[in-house]
């Protein structure tokens, strides 16, 4: 079984996090954790013109691994297995083309991860997940 | 003064040009972040300062030069045909042919204060021209238009990036809005003036033509190239479960 976890450094995405690790506890098979964190395309156009490739890499796998940090302890904490990827892209787009590559069984997120303005305007990646993807999606509140 | 307040064409104005800083002036901060990057801690704020200061000087400089070169005859034109370009540019996909020819960030402070100040001159003179196309003249409105982008670039935010990246038709709305202004640019070239003084009615039509145009040629330039991927995987790692920690 597989359970993917997307997260964004949030308090609700670590929520989530911990309601599938006490599920993952209760099989009898741990499940494969897939940790994931999608970094918005932000270094586009004019951007790549002055800056090259290896350093907006560096810039996405920084703010990445810094999304990733306290969601990577929890579940190396419980003693499981995992795996974590950093996409670049619309976060909700990215997290539908994981799940479908992975063929994961589950996707297990928070309703809202960082809220105020940003969310208004931008929408609710859980919402727009919702119909992108043809699997399982427990959203945590 | 105080009457163009109550003028719609004023507000208008307003509108076209706090649009226009907002597409052409978010990705200049990032510029700036990017550059410094690879700097030492300590001399990193120092260059995101100058970087900053660059940019706002460069605008203010170039607002100044707008003005003056403008009213110059043919000036409008070339003007409106680099507006064009700047429409159709920000509608393109981004080129990946670029990216690797450029330079790799500075790992020292002149290194990349020169790629900030090259940086900021293109992305302020595609700012500035496009400011100075929506004023219409009116320096009121060229000095707002500058004093709304500082902000912008003072202050990095990347909501307006992420806007773009989840609704793309924001891009084709600006390259409209650009390709307009190109327009009523246009029609203002006082070598222009004995054509555009007998058909009044092409200062309602070259604007359209102009936010048309944009469109219609940045999308069939979009379509032409292929197969570019909207989501990039950059890390992927398994990680073991650690033996002994708690099980």
């Amino acid at each position: 079984m597989k359970l993917l976890i997307p997260v964004d450094g949030s308090d609700n995405a670590l929520r989530a996090l911990k309601l599938a690790i006490e599920e993952a506890m209760a099989l009898r098979t741990r499940p494969e954790m897939l940790l994931l964190n999608v970094q918005w395309n932000v270094a586009a156009g004019n951007v790549k013109l002055f800056i090259d490739q290896e350093t907006i890499n560096d810039y996405y796998r920084e703010q990445g691994e810094i999304a990733l940090k306290s969601a990577r302890e929890a579940v190396a904490a419980a003693g499981l297995t995992y795996r974590y990827h950093i996409s670049i892209g619309t976060p909700a787009e990215a997290i539908a083309r994981y799940a479908a590559e992975e063929n994961v069984d589950r996707i297990v997120m928070g309703r809202q991860g960082q809220g105020g303005l940003q969310s208004l305007l931008l929408g609710s990646v859980a919402n727009r997940l919702l119909h992108l993807t043809d699997k399982p999606v427990l959203l945590v509140n | 003064m105080l009457e163009m307040f109550s003028e719609p064409q004023f507000w208008a104005g307003v509108f076209k040009i706090i649009m226009i800083d907002l597409l052409l002036s978010g990705d200049n901060a990032v510029v700036i972040a990017l550059a410094c990057r690879n700097l030492p801690e300590a001399q990193r704020r120092k260059g995101i300062l100058y970087g900053v200061g660059g940019a706002i000087g460069l605008r203010v400089v170039l607002t100044f030069f707008a003005v003056g070169l403008l009213a110059l005859p043919y000036l409008k034109l070339v003007g409106a045909l680099l507006l064009l370009w700047i429409g159709i540019k920000l509608i393109l996909p981004e080129d990946d042919a670029h990216a690797e020819g450029n330079i790799k960030a500075e790992a020292h402070l002149w290194g990349a204060v020169k790629t900030i100040i090259i940086a900021d001159f293109v992305m302020s003179l595609d700012n500035v021209l496009g400011v100075a196309a929506a004023a219409h003249g009116n320096v009121w409105l060229l000095v707002f238009g500058l004093l709304v982008s500082i902000p912008m670039i003072a202050w990095s935010s990347q909501l307006v990036l992420k806007l773009i990246d989840r609704y793309p038709w924001i891009i084709y709305a600006g390259g409209a809005l650009l390709g307009y202004v190109a327009g009523e640019m246009l029609v203002t070239e006082a070598a222009l003036k004995p054509v555009v003084g007998t058909w009044h009615a092409l200062h309602g039509l070259v604007p359209i033509l102009g936010a048309v145009f944009v469109l219609a040629v940045g999308r069939w330039l979009a379509l032409r190239k292929t197969g570019t991927t909207t989501v990039i995987d950059l890390v992927d790692k398994t990680i073991p479960a650690q033996i002994g920690d708690k099980s």
